[in-house]
């Protein structure tokens, strides 16, 4: 047997699975006896499969995944420690808003308030600014004066702040006859300043035309 | 291990008695014989005693006067001197009872000296790290060969393979198992060689 052959045959391996009939492998042996690159394969794979059996004889060591410890999101809110005094905490704010901050609401709704007022005629197109005084976090009204107009079927009120950032837009629906409407500005985050109040008349074909733009200089008391 | 050409001055170094090429050339073929005597002797005693024999042929012959003339022919020499040793072995032994198996064939030869178990621990690790590589069926196929020592026809019809997979399975365990066996052996001569 030449290497080419030995090659060939995988002598090697087949040695060394004792696959060889008793002539190939003494044809082997006389070769790798004189082949240092077939010697090499065989005593390689010889001690391959030596150390295997010591390898493979070790007990499977199956790695049970460790458990990983659920985040005690949960249990650590609800720990007595943290739950008792946040409860508690809420059961004052709950009863404090019942018995006192409701109650004075609900008499301030039912009471009567005296506020600035301010009035605007829509009919009228002019440079004029109305003035208003509230206090501070006092709201006031506005009292608009709509002609009667009976092609408009319903009016837009849009109330701009001094800073030109619409505050709040609303439409009602246009009455019968003459009328005043009174818009409340609340006191709430109230501006010093001019706020801008435009009017628009809606038909009832859907066309909207700009009644005018009434300008409210807001002066807050101190 | 170097490979060491087997030329005129190589035999000149190992007829003279050189140290160093005696030990490369007891330790090369000694490999080579205990796999040729392991195929057919079933005691590793005998398998070490006939190996020393077959050295101790070789050595006589290769100094007697009618030495060999051929070096690149050692290789070839010393295989039919262990066939010569195997064949008086066979003769003798038939004579005797037979020999029960040995079952401290596997037992770590207590004379190992520290460079030689680092190397067979190196070479334990590289094989686990090659078995480690190979997928479930292909360890427990290797497994029921080697270690089972199972019929192999069996074993491939249980895992629905043919002998050239697993030859081929071999082949490459063998090939990614080489570099370390290379070095480790080269370590272990050299060691040998120093002491």
């Amino acid at each position: 047997m030449d290497h080419s052959e030995s090659i060939r045959l995988m002598a090697a391996e087949k040695y060394l699975l004792g696959e060889l009939t008793p002539e190939l492998q003494e044809q082997f042996e006389e070769h790798f006896f004189d082949c240092q690159e077939c010697a090499l394969d065989v005593r390689a794979g010889a001690a391959l499969v030596e150390h295997s059996k010591v390898v493979l004889s070790e007990p499977v060591v199956v790695s049970k995944p460790v458990p990983v410890p659920a985040k005690p999101v949960r249990s650590a809110w609800f720990r007595p420690a943290f739950i008792v005094p946040v409860l508690a905490a809420l059961l004052v704010v709950v009863g404090y808003q019942n018995l006192v901050t409701y109650p004075q609401l609900k008499q301030a709704m039912n009471s009567p308030q005296i506020l600035p007022w301010a009035s605007i005629n829509v009919s009228t197109r002019g440079t004029n600014t109305t003035q208003i005084s509230p206090r501070a976090g006092e709201g006031f009204h506005l009292l608009v004066n709509i002609p009667p107009e009976s092609r408009y079927t319903s009016y837009t009120f849009n109330l701009s702040s001094p800073s030109g950032r619409l505050e709040w837009s609303r439409t009602v629906p246009a009455a019968a006859s003459d009328e005043a409407r009174s818009i409340y500005v609340p006191g709430a985050n109230q501006e010093q300043g001019t706020y801008t109040l435009a009017v628009r008349g809606n038909t009832a074909a859907g066309e909207s035309s700009d009644l005018g733009h009434y300008s409210i200089e807001v002066q807050i008391q101190k | 291990m170097q490979f060491h050409t087997f030329n005129e001055a190589y035999l000149e170094r190992l007829c003279s008695g050189d140290f160093r090429t005696e030990s490369h050339f007891v330790a090369y073929f000694s490999e080579l014989i205990q796999l040729k005597l392991r195929s057919r002797v079933n005691s590793s005693h005998t398998v070490e005693d006939l190996r020393q024999e077959i050295f101790v042929r070789v050595f006589a012959a290769l100094r007697s006067e009618g030495r060999l003339r051929q070096p690149e022919r050692l290789g070839a020499f010393v295989n039919s001197v262990c066939n010569n040793v195997l064949l008086e072995h066979y003769r003798s032994s038939s004579r005797e009872s037979p020999m029960e198996d040995d079952a401290s064939a596997n037992v770590p030869d207590p004379s190992l000296d520290v460079v030689a178990i680092l190397s067979h621990k190196e070479m334990e690790q590289r094989v686990r790290q090659v078995l480690d590589e190979l997928s479930e069926r292909d360890r427990r196929l290797l497994r029921e060969i080697f270690l089972e020592e199972r019929d192999k026809d069996a074993v491939c019809r249980d895992f629905g393979v043919d002998r050239d997979y697993l030859r081929v399975l071999l082949h490459r365990a063998k090939q990614a198992f080489k570099a370390v066996y290379l070095k480790n052996i080269s370590a272990g001569i050299r060691s040998t060689a120093a002491s």
